[in-house]
């Protein structure tokens, strides 16, 4: 049965992971300007879930500048599958 | 998090979800495709279709050299068209390289067959005018297909999002343009 993981529990951070499956790679300012938070706490956030191996980074050029490119990694995908089947289960248990 | 709309309590499940699809949705209503997109994913299309079947009639040097340079065009146009997505967009989606390099989706495949097999008989008649109407109408229902995968991308981003990876599209590309040779060989 799915669990709630508790590295993606907090809601922050849960819609980091939610905004990027809707893309293969996002640049970071992207991200940050879909998610309306600053560079330090999005930086915060991307570094937790790298280190966890549920998201990838890698540097790139945009438009002649350096940019880095964030993507959720197979193991990201079926974490928040898991979490949001796991929040449905709940919701369904209050209903 | 501080755009949010909808009022968030951390504790409910509920309203944490919703936050969470909001952002993904705020995401995905800002992505543009390309102005021109369909105009030119139909032309080089119509371009690869009519040139494929004239090369496959004809069974020359000259006919493999014009459907490899048709290949060429349309390679070439859903190339730039994907990489001016990712530029004006900020964001690589494999799901539309896969629609429109590929075309996976069940409309695109049965516009790109039919209009090809369509076209090939028609050259091999001679009968070139409709060579053109057959390519043509392949390339507009190949475009449609994509504009149809991208009303579905939109409401519902993640469903969609996936495809092939930009090394598998090239090597798919590859084996492409070598089976197009084999074909005109061995025709």
């Amino acid at each position: 049965m799915a669990q709630l993981d508790p590295l993606i529990h907090a809601p922050a951070r849960l819609q980091v992971v939610t905004t990027l499956s809707a893309v293969s790679e996002a640049e970071f300012a992207t991200l940050r300007a879909a998610l309306g938070v600053s560079d330090s706490v999005l930086s915060k956030h991307i570094s937790a879930l790298a280190d966890a191996g549920y998201v990838r980074s890698r540097k790139g050029v945009q438009a002649g500048r350096r940019t880095t490119w964030i993507g959720l990694t197979s193991a990201g995908r079926e974490a928040l599958r898991e979490h949001v089947a796991a929040l449905r289960r709940l919701i369904d248990m209050v209903d | 998090m501080e755009s949010n709309s909808v009022h968030q309590d951390p504790d409910d499940p509920r309203s944490v979800l919703a936050a969470a699809d909001q952002a993904r949705q705020r995401l995905a209503a800002g992505l543009r495709l390309p102005a021109g997109l369909h105009p030119a994913l139909a032309a080089a299309v119509a371009v690869q279709l009519g040139t494929a079947a004239y090369g496959i009639a004809t069974h020359t040097a000259a006919g493999l050299a014009v459907a490899m340079a048709g290949v060429a065009v349309f390679l070439g146009v859903a190339v730039l068209t994907l990489r001016q997505f990712r530029r004006v967009n900020g964001v690589r989606v494999d799901g539309l390289a896969s629609q429109v390099i590929l075309g996976t989706g069940a409309t695109s495949t049965l516009a790109y067959v039919g209009a090809f097999g369509a076209a090939t008989w028609a050259a091999f008649e001679s009968r070139w005018w409709l060579v053109g109407a057959a390519a043509v109408a392949g390339g507009a229902g190949y475009a449609f297909a994509v504009l149809r995968w991208w009303h579905a991308y939109r409401h519902d981003p993640a469903r969609h999002a996936g495809g092939a990876s930009p090394r598998m599209l090239a090597a798919l590309s590859v084996l492409a343009c070598l089976g197009l040779v084999a074909l005109l060989a061995a025709g």
